[in-house]
């Protein structure tokens, strides 16, 4: 029911001199669950406000379903909202905070309560009802949040940065459980969050923002195969850059000659032949082989770093040309190579991704802040 | 930092006599003064008696008058409190949440009747009300039976409790409740029924007790327009002119025990307890009428609520500055209506009467007793608060020191009198001095309260820790981190504590002698119908009550 669309949206604060949200166009479709995925300070929250009514919009226009809704205060655009700080009402229990929205929207008694009952039990807190917020965990109170904002029936769930203040272990397990209550109650949820990995997992498409603007819409797989944009590819996972000059095309191929002289062939993306560009490619589509091999797309080096993470072990090379490149190898099968160690790392070259060299340079562009 | 440089078993001795020291300071200014009042009524209490119940003239007449006293002085304190929350929760509600042209000015002027001495505003406020709306200072509300005017002063003088408190309570509530309570589709007026209302009632019931507490002990004002009326810290006073100690000090110990004992319960409730629990939700019927009546006034809401508080200010605030302004101009050379040259503000000062000499001789006792009273409070004010942060006894501390916010000042007047006095231990004639001793009195609460909020919002234990941590001795944290930290709640005290003692005039009248403050003045000129010069006497307070208001921003704002 709920298909949300965002038409030219723009706000500013600090009377335009600040540029939150620039202008960005978005369709949420019905009972998808979509991520706005940005660094702090990118206008995701903003935009998540626009959408509730918390904030109104400079410019543009917001539909929920066909309503109009730009202008319209929060209580009469039936949503449902999770705020980042819970923002449980700290004088009433947890049966009062649930039952507020029914309750304030008039409902009857029997219905108000049914409704409250079912939530509760949903997010499994129902033996909790006489307690108040201030007795009860970050986790079980993150539960009542998601209960209250459920209970007002809305088929709208907004949640900004919902996990944001809970333990790394709680965060992951919570970040599940919403997401299967979203699609068992066959919602439409828009999530706000600066953690790529939860976006990843809950999300059925991702927004990623930066600065005010939307970079790229997609699936996880989309945007973690094919980013189209420098900062995606680094936000997203993670990715050497290595900066280099086209010096040969063909149609399917790319020579590119990185720092140091050294040539590698990449696939073609629509690059100019003397193009200044940089190779993005994935830390673990890297291998490693000791000793000095030459090769095609092969570059010697020395390790320099090592750290042990658990599931994968992660190297940090410094290559002949002094660049350095991370490189992670599964655990288990990684052959484990020790400090100073010289190594030739191997770059399967059509599996990077070639972007044109940013014009305000490679560390603004992929700057979090 | 020289306290750096001085040997360490200097350093420990302080610290270690800093606890008795501050004990006993606070015993001998601050406690005795209060309290001696009532035991003094109990030793006496064969010459109370007769006094007030069983006088060979008049017999138990006195009792009568005492009760109707009261009874006129309590209907009063709750009506202006009444008043005072339904324009000051909207006004507190606005400054807190809104922003607007002329905000500043706003907060001025509600710290304005806080600042400027009363019995000037109650000069102007009466010089307004009778030649604009004609309305008589006689003028009783029926039903209430409360004169209309000493009403409208001491609602002027009492609002900005309310409003202070319950702002600085709603600027530190997030308005994330507020925003989440929107979501869920409550209208903003449900909003503020079901949580704004709930989460802010304890600040709201401190500023009433504290609005409570100074209409009660109200003077300076209240005599300038008692006309034939007597609130009971007037009758105080009228008794101590007429040597009438027993029925004075009677009165006095019942207006303690009454503020006493209506205000520290509550209190204590409060800050026990707070109202966590409460909730504005019923589960009747109505609550659906009411939801669709909040849901259909709320669209209607803001305008009127902004029309409805900018009336309340101009009439009782802003009017009677203009009025006295206006008056002052027109009768600066002649009377205005008379145009006689004997009734100009000019003949008045400079004349024969000579007003001016005794203005400024004023000026000067009153100047110097508030100095130096606010000095010595603050001396032992800054070590108290250390002392209720830091020891046990602290909240017992705390809570004692609210009785000397509560008692009357006149009270305390006759306390000071009969204790310090001729009459009592005979250290001090009534004069300067003893206009000192009473101030501290007051002071002592007013400086530390200020203190105690900016040490409960920076974290100073925090801080405290690190530089212990870092090597510094107790004495050396508090020197070089605590009183830095401290510095605008203390100089926001200091100020607050200077203009009290400025505009006192309930107790000082009891303990001046000849040495006249400012206050009693304009009260001496008001009684000798010399009202030209009580014009001007009012228009030099409001120019220095706007001046201290600038110095109290400039000192508050970051």
């Amino acid at each position: 029911m709920p298909d949300i669309k965002l038409k030219n949206v723009k706000k500013t604060f600090d009377k335009g001199r600040i540029v939150a949200v620039n202008n960005i166009d978005l369709h949420i479709r019905d009972k998808e669950y979509l991520t706005l995925l940005g660094p702090s300070g990118c206008g995701k929250t903003t935009t998540l406000r626009m959408i509730a009514g918390l904030e109104l919009p400079d410019e543009g226009e917001i539909t929920i379903g066909e309503k109009l809704v730009s202008n319209l205060p929060p209580e009469y655009r039936d949503i449902g909202y999770v705020f980042q700080e819970y923002a449980l009402f700290p004088h009433m229990d947890v049966w009062n905070n649930v039952t507020y929205g029914p309750r304030v929207k008039g409902w009857d008694e029997k219905k108000s309560n049914k409704i409250g009952r079912e939530m509760l039990e949903l997010v499994r807190l129902f033996e909790r009802t006489d307690a108040f917020p201030s007795e009860l965990s970050g986790g079980m109170r993150q539960r009542v949040a998601l209960a209250r904002a459920l209970s007002s029936g809305s088929k709208l769930l907004l949640l900004d940065e919902p996990l944001g203040a809970l333990d790394a272990r709680i965060r992951t397990d919570l970040r599940y459980e919403i997401r299967k209550l979203v699609k068992d109650l066959q919602l439409t949820a828009i999530h706000v969050t600066h953690d790529q990995a939860e976006a990843m997992a809950i999300s059925d498409r991702i927004a990623v923002m930066r600065k005010g603007k939307i970079l790229q819409v997609g699936t996880p797989q989309e945007l973690y195969l094919n980013p189209q944009h420098i900062f995606v590819a680094n936000f997203i996972g993670e990715s050497n850059f290595l900066e280099g000059f086209v010096t040969d095309r063909t149609d399917h191929k790319l020579t590119v000659e990185l720092r140091g002289g050294i040539s590698v062939t990449s696939s073609n993306q629509n690059h100019k032949k003397g193009e200044k560009i940089v190779v993005a490619i994935r830390p673990e589509v890297l291998s490693i082989r000791k000793g000095k091999k030459s090769g095609e797309n092969s570059i010697i080096g020395a390790i320099e770093g090592f750290r042990f993470e658990g599931t994968n072990v992660r190297y940090e090379i410094r290559l002949e040309n002094g660049d350095l490149v991370v490189v992670v190898r599964p655990a288990l099968i990684a052959e484990w190579l020790s400090v100073g160690e010289k190594i030739t790392v191997a770059f399967p070259f059509e599996k990077s991704f070639v972007f044109s060299y940013p014009e305000k340079g490679l560390r603004t562009e992929l700057a979090l802040e | 930092m020289t306290a750096f440089s001085q040997p360490k078993g200097i350093q420990k001795l302080l610290y270690r006599l800093g606890v008795p020291v501050t004990v006993a300071g606070l015993v001998i200014f601050v406690f005795l003064p209060s309290f001696f009042l009532i035991s003094f009524t109990f030793t006496q209490w064969p010459e109370v008696y007769t006094e007030v119940f069983a006088n060979p003239l008049i017999g138990d007449t006195n009792w009568i008058e005492i009760q109707k006293y009261i009874s006129l002085s309590l209907r009063l304190a709750v009506s202006a409190v009444a008043i005072d929350l339904v324009f000051g929760i909207p006004l507190a509600y606005v400054l807190a949440r809104k922003n607007f042209w002329g905000k500043g000015f706003l907060e001025d002027i509600t710290t304005f009747t806080l600042v400027i001495p009363t019995s000037g505003f109650g000069f102007a406020t009466l010089i307004a009300w009778t030649s604009i709306f004609g309305v008589d200072s006689i003028y009783l509300i029926p039903v209430i039976n409360v004169p209309f005017i000493m009403l409208i002063i001491h609602i002027a003088l009492t609002f900005p409790y309310i409003v202070k408190t319950l702002k600085a309570k709603l600027e530190d509530l997030p308005t994330l409740f507020e925003q989440a309570s929107g979501t869920l589709g409550a209208s903003p007026l449900t909003t503020f029924r079901t949580i704004i209302l709930p989460l802010t009632l304890p600040a709201i019931f401190s500023g009433a007790v504290l609005a409570f507490a100074r209409s009660l002990g109200e003077t300076g004002a209240t005599l300038v327009v008692s006309s034939v009326y007597t609130t009971a810290p007037i009758a105080v006073i009228r008794w101590v002119s007429q040597f009438n100690f027993g029925a004075a000090a009677f009165l006095g110990s019942l207006l303690i025990i009454v503020a006493t004992a209506i205000i520290l319960p509550i209190e204590f409730v409060l800050q026990k307890k707070g109202v966590s629990s409460f909730s504005f939700f019923s589960t009747l019927r109505i609550e659906k009428k009411l939801l669709k009546l909040e849901d259909f006034a709320s669209r209607k809401l803001p305008r009127i609520r902004d029309m409805v508080v900018l009336l309340f200010i101009i009439l009782v605030v802003i009017l009677p500055i203009i009025v006295v302004l206006n008056s002052v101009t027109l009768s600066w050379n002649s009377d205005p209506d008379t145009r006689k040259v004997t009734e100009s503000v000019m003949y008045q000062l400079f004349g024969p009467s000579n007003y001016f000499s005794a203005l400024l001789d004023a000026t000067f006792v009153s100047f110097a007793s508030a100095s130096i009273a606010t000095y010595i409070a603050t001396c032992i004010a800054i070590p108290t608060v250390f002392l209720i942060k830091r020891y046990r006894f602290g909240r017992f501390l705390r809570a004692l020191l609210r009785v000397p916010l509560i008692v009357p000042t006149s009270a305390l007047g006759l306390s000071i009198l009969i204790l310090w006095g001729p009459e009592g231990l005979n250290l001090a004639n009534p004069g300067i001095w003893l206009i000192i001793l009473t101030h501290i009195v007051f002071s002592v609460p007013v400086v530390v309260e200020p203190m105690l909020a900016t040490f409960e919002g920076s974290d100073i234990p925090l801080y405290e820790g690190a530089a212990r941590t870092l090597g510094a001795t107790q004495y050396n944290t508090v020197e070089s981190v605590s009183l830095p930290l401290l510095k605008r709640g203390i100089l926001a005290g200091v100020i607050l504590s200077f203009t009290r003692s400025l505009g006192e005039t309930g107790a000082t009248f009891l303990v001046m002698g000849s040495a006249t403050t400012i206050p009693p003045l304009v009260v001496n000129m008001v009684e000798s119908l010399a009202v030209p010069a009580a014009l001007f006497a009012s228009t030099y307070l409001i120019v220095i009550s706007f001046v201290l208001i600038m110095l109290f921003r400039k000192v508050t704002t970051r």
